[in-house]
């Protein structure tokens, strides 16, 4: 940019930040209005759980950059957590196994991230509320009613097809999955896929999936947005959540219905290893010499190059760690089908075998050029009596 | 007696772009199996080594020279001005000159059989194979470009890859499929090769060096 320009252009994003500002306090002032009083005053829960003033500042502004957002924004921001648990939410389980929920809610150094979603207001969760059998059903039918059109629709797990989708038959009646989501999706404001069984199908859609278990978007043919991980980062969720708080839209999705703000760089771009990447300083055998330096995870199966995700900007257990910190490599959870395109999880993609389990693509590769050079070795020498003498 | 006269059969430009390609494919499968499978330099500090870094480069560079190359193969085969060969990829449609050139190859039949086309049945099978797994190689290439590299020409090819790369399954399955590529050129460059030298040894037209010569030398009989 030619400097002459320099205050035009710094102008012209100033004016768009003002703009987007006077948008979210629009928005802000219709929450206010339009959905329910806060169930809990969210500064008084985190005095509860010991989070100083100085923290929830903290945490603003690291939740303000990771929306990408400019600091202008951190009160904004600071109000949407506030507002968070007027924010209907209807919580469905489907083919899982709740650790996206365990992930969330009981972690034992709670940030908060996961205070924001213990206050989140639940209208309706299986794990979570007391209500069984028929009187669940019956708040399930109420949460819709009441809120229909507001109420953001949260699903874990994927959704069996197989046997018209008895695979997985919920409630009183007998309902199936499929039925279920359906009738909660179809009056939900947003619908958000929270681990990546309900985005993309996961371990109960990996090879052979007998029950055909697919994504929700792809069992229902509707668009998502896909909170990907097995678990997700809380992170991930609160940000998307608080988005829509904040601008009344959903944030900018990539083309697998990622946010982008959270999934739009690989774990192998952001990876605190990958100087030791680019100076081939690669860990051999776990525990070896490489390991303790701390090098490179590529060589151990790290599928970090080919996976879309933050993990290691933000971590997890309040940023403490995360896997490749911890000496493990990325497997990739974040990506559709990734206990089929990324096995073997230890060992790098071209160790795939076939035939048993014994043969690579390399191991076949050099098979067929042996063969190929064989071959010609006889061909030549055929040729050579062949062909001997004669002219042309 | 008999007199030996040339006859041109490469232009400059397709014979530039065959070697060109060639040092390329060369150059791109070396650096290719290094990244797929690295060795570790133990030896010095971090700071002072960039090997991965170094080969990655290389390997991009020359990726992408072959996907200019691939473009400029594509163009001549249309808009040669000396010999636009697109049609001669298709010379193993003619069923039955097919059969022959087996025979020939099988040593069943002594003499060559005519080529109607630049490119004999089989080797035009050959080339217009040659040019899908060049098409397939640059296309990935591209899409595992784009996903480290977010700017200008790389960014906005795999704005337009993108949905290739969903499609197919993520990009771990298209580094898969450009590994598997990689030895597809390699079983090709060997029988190309040897093809090469069997029809210089066979019909003593100087096939190797019309690569170079751009001439093939004929007996004119009369
Ligand atoms: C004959 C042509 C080529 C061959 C034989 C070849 C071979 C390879 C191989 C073996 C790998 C490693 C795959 C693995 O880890 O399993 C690789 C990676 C790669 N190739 Fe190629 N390649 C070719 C052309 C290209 C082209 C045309 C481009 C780009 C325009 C390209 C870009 C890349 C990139 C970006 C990577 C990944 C490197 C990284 O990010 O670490 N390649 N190639
Ligand atoms: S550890 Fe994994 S993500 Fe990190 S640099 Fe190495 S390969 Fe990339
Ligand atoms: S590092 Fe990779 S495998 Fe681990 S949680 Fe993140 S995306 Fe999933």
């Amino acid at each position: 940019m030619a400097k002459g320009n320099n205050s035009e252009y710094k102008k012209m994003i100033d004016k768009q930040y003002s703009d987007l500002m006077k948008h979210c306090q629009v928005q802000m002032e219709k929450i206010e209005k339009d959905l329910p009083e806060p169930k809990e005053d969210f500064q008084a829960v985190l005095k509860e759980h010991g989070v100083s003033r100085r923290d929830f500042i903290k945490w603003t502004s690291a939740m303000t950059a990771a929306l990408m957002l400019p600091p202008i924004f951190r009160p904004m921001v600071a109000k949407a957590a506030e507002n968070f648990s007027r924010l209907p939410v209807v919580w469905l389980h489907f083919a899982e196994c709740t650790g996206c929920s365990e992930a969330f809610l009981r972690s034992s150094y709670p940030n908060v991230d996961d205070i924001l979603l213990d206050t989140i207001s639940l209208e309706y969760h299986e794990t979570l509320m007391a209500a069984s059998g028929y009187q669940a059903e019956q708040n399930l039918e109420k949460a819709i009613k009441d809120f229909a059109g507001k109420f953001i629709c949260v699903i874990e797990g994927a959704l069996p097809r197989g046997l018209n989708g008895k695979y997985l038959t919920l409630g009183p009646k007998g309902k199936t999955g499929i039925q279920v989501a359906k009738e909660v999706t179809s009056k939900a404001a947003a619908i958000v896929c929270i681990g990546s069984c309900s985005a993309f199908g996961n371990i109960q859609a990996a090879k052979p999936n007998p029950t055909d278990s697919v994504s929700i978007s792809k069992a229902l043919g509707i668009s998502t947005v896909n909170i990907a991980g097995c678990p997700p980062n809380s992170v991930n969720f609160t940000g998307t959540l608080l988005h829509y708080l904040l601008f009344g839209s959903l944030p900018t999705l990539d083309s697998l219905g990622r946010p982008l703000w959270a999934y739009g760089k690989r774990i192998h771009d952001d990876c605190e290893r990958r100087s030791h990447y680019d100076a081939s300083e690669f860990v051999e055998e776990w525990g070896d010499k490489g390991a303790l330096k701390g090098w490179c995870l590529y060589k151990m199966g790290c599928k970090g190059p080919y996976t879309y995700a933050n993990c290691g900007k933000v971590r997890f257990n309040d940023a403490i760690s995360w896997p490749i910190m911890a000496g493990h490599g990325c497997i990739g959870c974040t990506e559709p089908a990734f206990w089929d395109t990324m096995a073997p999880l230890e060992k790098p993609l071209d160790e795939k075998t076939y035939g048993g389990g014994e043969k690579t693509v390399d191991n076949i590769g050099i098979a067929l050029t042996g063969v190929a050079v064989a071959g010609i070795a006889v061909h030549a020498v055929a040729s050579g009596a062949r062909h001997s003498g004669g002219k042309k | 007696m008999e007199k030996i006269v040339c006859k041109k059969e490469w232009s400059v430009a397709m014979r530039i772009n065959h070697w060109a390609m060639a040092l390329s494919i060369f150059i791109l499968i070396a650096t290719g199996f290094y990244i797929a499978n690295p060795f570790t330099v133990s030896q010095g500090d971090t700071v002072h080594k960039f090997l991965m870094g170094h080969v990655r480069y290389g390997h991009i560079l020359f990726g992408v020279f072959l996907v200019f190359l691939f473009l400029w193969r594509v163009y001549l085969a249309f808009f040669s001005r000396f010999h636009a060969d697109w049609k001669d990829f298709f010379a193993w449609a003619d069923v039955k000159a097919s059969v022959e050139q087996v025979k020939f190859y099988l040593l069943i039949r002594k003499d060559a059989p005519e080529h109607k086309m630049l490119y004999g049945p089989m080797q035009s099978l050959a080339y217009i194979g040659l040019m899908f797994m060049v098409f397939v190689i640059v296309v990935t290439g591209l899409i595992l470009m784009g996903a480290g590299y977010h700017a200008g020409f790389t960014a906005l090819c795999y704005k337009i890859l993108r949905p290739i790369e969903n499609l197919l399954g993520g990009l771990a399955v298209v580094r898969y499929i450009h590994h598997i590529f990689t030895w597809f050129f390699i079983l090709f460059i060997v029988v190309h090769i040897y093809m090469a030298f069997w029809y210089d040894a066979v019909l003593k037209q100087g096939t190797i060096s019309s690569m170079v010569s751009g001439v093939l030398f004929e007996r004119e009989k009369k």
